[in-house]
Parts: structure tokens; sequence; C-alpha cells
């Protein structure tokens, strides 16, 4: 579905990803974990092309993606959730949502609305439709978000650390979402510091460290019987609750 | 009969108001050419096109640079010279109507600056989000950016119509028929300038004092809103 071949940026004299090779096939949930400044945000951001790689491939269901030019289009099914939520402030929740499908894909109004209130239902948000984002909590801004990307009838959808701005109270209720779309089949690659939903609704860990891949496996592979010593000490860090 | 009778007759005050009138139409027209100018230097200047980008900077920088009495005068009485030599076409320029033009174009390098910072105080994430769901970059614009971008630049904006408002009174040097040069006209006439000139000073504190006061309310209507 997607696939990275030698993937390489640096900002400066900072190598963010450094070489990374990575296919995520369909219906797969991966979860890429890492200490932070190891690149994975970067790494899941060239995927959407929001930062430009500076060297190897994309390809996107076996197609090129062709960097020097606007990348917007062959990526439009793939959808993008984001730390920040990033709704739009001046638009209701129900405009978030068909703003993409009526201007980008030219799907009819009503249509559009009809659609975005049935995923509002799925994240249990329909009662919202005619709020703004303001008046929400984070959980609820980040379910909205969610939503917005299931509008795009995405092949897969990325997530860059979902609940990392969330109280802990409302992280559950976003990753409850995530879980229901991962049982529905859909693809998904989140970046994580989740290490509980990572090992369950995971098929596959990816551990990243100094822009590179340094392990990768099943939840049990990683958490379990971790190789390399600096996953062990990644984990160890950040497992003692 | 006193010189305030004889001033401020029913036809003077029409005389006076429909200066007045002239102010706030000239005034208007330039803000509303000066934002098309100011939006696309800024976009110039922002973009990518080096070659845009240059000439959005002469532009700007020549603007600022000079005063806007001589690029009135520029453009009145040396717009004519220029197609004369080089069109051999002579005409009479309008003066309300090329007055109008060069304060646009004067203010449209001034709101250039106002354009970009509030275009790019808007959260690089808003962009970001809008590419994520398949918007184009005019798309993103129109929909996403400058509706956020507004809510920032409305208090400097009605400044500036303001200020456009005063400057308008430049065009009283070139003849046009505005609230300034038609206090002047009454002032020869009656031989007498205070009166006139005082009318004048009322006139222009009722339009700008009116617009600051609706600002200030429109002001607060949108930071509840938010
Ligand atoms: N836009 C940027 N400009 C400069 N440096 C950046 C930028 N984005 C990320 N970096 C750097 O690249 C490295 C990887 O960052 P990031 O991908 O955000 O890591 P992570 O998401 O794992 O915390 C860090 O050293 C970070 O400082
Ligand atoms: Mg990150």
């Amino acid at each position: 579905m997607i696939k990275a071949v030698h993937l390489s940026k640096h900002f400066g004299n900072v190598k963010a990803v450094d070489d990374v090779s990575l296919h995520i096939h369909k219906g797969e949930v991966v979860c890429i974990i890492g200490p932070s400044g190891s690149g994975k945000s970067t790494l899941i951001r060239c995927l959407h092309g929001l930062e430009v790689p500076d060297s190897g491939e994309l390809y996107v269901n076996d197609k090129l993606v062709d960097f020097s030019k606007d990348t917007t289009k062959d990526l439009a099914h793939i959808g993008f959730v984001f730390q920040l939520f990033n709704l739009f402030p001046h638009k209701t929740v129900l405009e978030n949502l068909t703003l993409g499908p009526v201007k980008a894909g030219g799907v009819p109004q009503k249509q559009a609305e009809e659609t975005a209130i049935k995923l509002l239902t799925r994240v249990g948000l329909a009662e919202k439709a005619n709020d703004y984002p303001a008046s929400l909590s984070g959980g609820q801004k980040q379910r909205v978000a969610i939503a917005r990307a299931l509008c795009q009838s995405p092949e897969v959808i990325l997530f860059d650390e979902p609940t990392s701005a969330l109280d802990p109270e409302m992280i559950g209720e976003v990753l409850n979402v995530m879980k229901e779309l991962a049982d529905e089949g859909m693809t998904l690659a989140v970046v994580t510091h989740e290490m509980g939903f990572a090992r369950k609704v995971a098929d596959r860990v990816i551990f990243v460290d100094g822009g590179k891949i340094v392990e990768e496996g099943t939840p049990d592979q990683i958490f379990d019987a971790p190789q390399s010593d600096r996953l062990k000490l990644f984990l160890s860090q950040v497992i003692h609750m | 009969m006193s010189a305030f009778e004889r001033i401020f007759t029913p036809e003077n005050m029409q005389f006076m108001v429909k200066g007045a009138g002239y102010s706030l139409l000239v005034a208007i027209c330039a803000l509303a050419g000066g934002s098309v100018l100011g939006l696309l230097a800024a976009m110039a200047r922002m973009g990518k096109n080096k070659i845009a980008r240059a000439i959005a900077n002469v532009y700007v920088e020549v603007i600022r640079g000079t005063p806007m009495m001589l690029q009135i005068l520029l453009l009145y009485l040396g717009g004519p010279v220029i197609t004369r030599t080089l069109f051999h076409y002579v005409f009479t320029p309008n003066p309300i109507l090329v007055g109008t033009i060069a304060i646009a174009i004067n203010s449209g390098a001034y709101s250039t600056e106002l354009f970009r910072s509030a275009i790019q105080s808007v959260d690089k994430g808003q962009w970001e989000a809008a590419k994520t769901i398949g918007l184009t970059h005019k798309q993103t614009l129109r929909e996403i950016i400058l509706p956020q971008a507004f809510k920032r630049i409305l208090p400097p904006y009605i400044n500036e119509f303001i200020v456009l408002i005063k400057d308008s009174s430049l065009l009283s040097t070139i003849g046009a028929a505005e609230l300034l040069q038609r206090a002047d006209v009454l002032g020869a006439k009656f031989y007498n300038y205070l009166l006139p000139l005082l009318f004048a000073t009322v006139a222009y504190l009722v339009m700008t004092l009116t617009i600051s006061y609706f600002a200030r309310r429109l002001e607060r209507r949108l930071a509840e809103s938010d």
C-alpha cells in the first residue's frame, strides 16, 4: 500500500530520517515507537508529503510519488491525524468534515454532509455537528479530526502522536476509536507513546532511533524479547509503570 | 447678514456634504484597490517566483520611501506626458479618478505588510491539514487561511480606512472636488476661510469617529466568537 525505499531527510546537519525503508501492507496496523527526537514525526510526515524527502522513493499502491510536483492529488486517499488536531477553527465540525470531499473530491454538498454525519456518529459526536471546534474538549477534537480523515475515504490513515496533547482522561476515548478502526480492517500507521495500545492493537511495531529503524517485529517480539540494547534501554525507560 | 448666514446656505451646505461624499468614495475605492494590490504583492513576496518577489519588493520600497503627494503629482501631471511621448495620446486626466488610483497604489504598498504578517500568523498546521484533505494552494488560501487572517487584519485595516479618508484631502491640490477642496473654494468665494474649514473639520471628524465607533463594536463581536 505505502512503500518507502531508502528515505532520507535532514534539517541542517541533523539526519532526522536516515535511509529508512518501510512497507505498510493493506489492513495492517503498524505502530512506530522511539525516543523523542528520533525522527518518528519526520518519517510519518514524509509519507504524506508534509516533508519532502531529500532522497529515496515513496510508492503509493506501487505508483511512484513525484515530489518535484504538487503531491496533494496523489496522496488524497491517505488520511493524516495530527498531534494538535489542526481543525479549522472558523468552520463548524460538519464543515471541517465536508470541506475536503466537496472542494477537492467534487462530492455534492448534500451527499458529503450525509457521509460526514455517519462518520461523526461513528466517533460518537453526531450531536456536535454544528458546533465550532473551540467548544470541544481535546478528546472530542481529536475524534473529529479522525472523522475528517475518514471523510477522505482513506486507504490508510497516518497518526502522529494522536494522544500526546490530551489530558489523561481523554486518551482512552481516542484510542478506542482507533482500535475500532483497526478491528474494521482499516490500515493504520501510528506514531505513539502508548505502549499498551501498540501491544494490543499493532500487527507490527517499529522501533526508531537516530533516524533509523533499529528493530521491528510483532508486539510480542518487540516488548517481550527486545534484541538491541537501545530498544531494551528505551523500554526500560517508558515501561516503569 | 452675518458671515455665518452668508456661507452656510442650503446650497453651500449641499456643496460641502457632496464633497465629503467624494472624500468617502475616494477612500473606499482606494481601500478596495489597495487591498487587491496589497494581497497580490503579499502573495508575491511570500511566493517562490523570484521575479514576482523582486517586483513586489521594489513596489513596496519605492512607495513607502517617497511622499504620497509626489506620487499623486507624478501620476496626475506625469501620466499625460508619458502617454503623449509614447503613444501620441493627449488627454486631460480626471483628478478624482487619477487621484484615487494614486492613493490606491500607495495604500497597497502599506497593506502588503499587513496582509503578509496576518497570513503568516496563521498556524502552519492549518496549511498541513488542508493539504491532507486534498485542498490546492488556492483553495487553502481562500477557504482556510484568508478567513483566519482577516480577523487579525481587521483592526489595522479599519485604521487604514481612516487614514485614507484623511489622505484623500491631498487630492485638493490637483483640483479634485472633495471636501477640503470645496472648503477652499467657498473660502475664496466669500473671503472667509475659517468657517468652511471648520465645517470640513467637523465633517472629517464625523466620518472618522463614526467608523472607529463601529470598528470597536465589530472587534468586540469578533472577540466573543473566539
Ligand atoms: N522543521 C524542522 N526544522 C529543523 N529541525 C527539525 C525539524 N523537524 C524536526 N527536526 C529535527 O529532526 C529530528 C527529528 O525530529 P522529529 O521527527 O520531530 O522526532 P520525533 O517525532 O521522533 O520526536 C530532531 O532532531 C528535530 O530537532
Ligand atoms: Mg514527534
